[in-house]
């Protein structure tokens, strides 16, 4: 895992923490206990919730940290500016990572599902100690805890291509492709809020 | 006013970063978006993500209304962001976006790491003397003691390499119907090679004044504007424009000769088109 401290914001929100599971076992029933979480009542709801409280993306439609970070970057921008188009700030990176406005289509490509196997978890809060986040992401996810660095060789290119529509090929050489592909990709995230 | 106290994450932001140049429009910095990590504790070798990005800040204009500064502002930067958006799509070498926030009137883009063609071409580096008034403490020119040598060491490449650079990346923005509204030798930027088995690269900047459009017109009026620009900053240019020409025409094929002949007419009557009647 590694965490960040935004200084420009305030410190509700100023720390990232991310984390990347591979061999992630339990996706199926993580799934079905965030949908349970979210509709529980009562102190026993709250607690549910406050032990979730993480974004969970399909790690393999990630390109890079850094199409990530701008992700995280825009949510915590909209959540400092009462801008939030999601409920919670969490949910806004599934919300920044589509390049559509369809919120439940953000999560079903984004979010977790029966079929993830490499799950990448997000916490935007106070600063605290990392290594308390990281046990509570580790309580929730059965999976190896890897390096981001990892990232590399986990992206479906191809599925992000489609989710893009990035439909021909950009350069002749497929590794300037690759390239250029990420480029478009971390690009279009960061102007999200620009209606193209 | 103290602005780490009271304003914006984006103001907070700017306020860190290094005033590199001061515009009527904009002021440009040079900051940092992601920071590095607190945990684990960095090794020493740099975060990748954290590279350094340009931020064109388009400040609030006093003398305008504040409702007709907003929208102007947003509309503008929203503009240049997707011109930017269009050439990636396009495989258009231009800066990436790395944020984008309409409110505050900031597009933070990638740092290209190279000089601008104006002064790989003995042209000298634009506006120096401008940042050093406005902002006495900002960094010192580096280019001074380098004048002296050939500004294209490291670039592993000719003059005449640049211009056909040049022509092929203007050909394919036009290609995609992008027309850059500003182009100069200032407005294009050399990066040095990533590896020793790489090669240089051109790479279009400033699309604050570009818009689409089909029109044959409109790229010839482009490229009479980069025309004029090489005429008035670079002596005995005639040559370095034609070779710019030739690798345009060669990228864009059967669209060049409509284009040619547009670009003729232009020459002689000028940018504008006669308004009469």
């Amino acid at each position: 895992m590694e965490s960040f401290h935004y200084s420009q914001f305030s410190q509700e929100y100023s720390n990232v923490h991310i984390a990347l599971f591979t061999n992630v076992t339990n996706a199926t029933e993580l799934r079905n206990r965030l949908v349970q979480a979210s509709t529980m009542s009562g102190p026993e709801g709250d607690a549910e919730r406050q032990a979730v409280d993480f974004a969970f993306i399909d790690a393999t439609l990630i390109c890079s940290t850094l199409h990530l970070k701008s992700a995280i970057l825009n949510s915590v921008l909209a959540q400092a500016q009462g801008a939030l188009r999601t409920k919670t700030v969490h949910s806004e990176i599934l919300w920044n990572l589509n390049p559509t406005n369809n919120i439940s289509e953000a999560i079903r490509r984004y979010g977790v599902s029966s079929s993830t196997t490499s799950l990448l978890v997000v916490r935007i809060g106070r600063p605290g100690d990392p290594a308390t986040v990281q046990m509570q992401m580790s309580a929730v996810v059965s999976g190896d805890l890897s390096p981001t660095s990892r990232l590399a060789g986990i992206t479906d290119w191809a599925r992000v291509k489609k989710y893009y529509k990035i439909l021909q090929q950009i350069d002749a050489d497929p590794q300037k492709d690759i390239q250029r592909v990420h480029e478009i990709v971390v690009s279009s995230v960061s102007m999200k809020s620009v209606i193209v | 006013m103290n602005p780490e106290s009271s304003s914006t994450p984006t103001q907070r932001l700017i306020s860190r970063a290094t005033l590199v140049s001061q515009g009527a429009e904009a002021a440009i910095y040079k900051g940092e978006l992601h920071p590095p990590p607190i945990y684990p504790v960095p090794s020493g070798n740099r975060d990748h993500d954290s590279e350094p990005v340009l931020i064109k800040y388009r400040f609030h204009k006093q003398y305008r209304h504040p409702t007709l500064d907003a929208s102007l502002t947003k509309s503008r930067v929203a503009g240049e962001a997707r011109a930017i958006g269009r050439c990636l799509r396009a495989g258009v070498n231009v800066p990436g976006i790395r944020m984008v926030d309409l409110q505050e009137g900031v597009l933070a883009i990638e740092w290209i790491n190279g000089k601008s063609v104006r002064f790989l071409l003995g042209g000298g580096a634009e506006g120096e003397e401008e940042v050093d008034e406005v902002h006495g403490d900002v960094v010192e020119s580096e280019e001074t003691d380098e004048a002296e040598e050939d500004p294209l060491k490291g670039y592993n490449i000719t003059q005449d390499d640049i211009m056909q650079l040049i022509g092929t990346e203007i050909a394919k923005m036009h290609e995609a119907d992008i027309i850059h509204g500003d182009l100069t030798t200032s407005n294009m930027m050399l990066r040095p090679p990533s590896a020793p088995d790489k090669s240089s690269e051109l790479v279009l900047i400033d699309f604050g004044l570009a818009y689409t459009s089909t029109l044959v017109e409109d790229k010839a009026v482009d490229l009479y504007v980069l025309e004029r620009a090489f005429a008035s900053t670079h002596p005995a240019s005639e040559p370095l424009f034609a070779s710019v020409l030739k690798a345009y025409e060669r990228q864009a094929g059967k669209d060049w000769k409509a284009i040619s002949r547009r670009l003729d007419d232009v020459r002689l009557r000028g940018r504008k088109r006669s308004m009469v009647g």
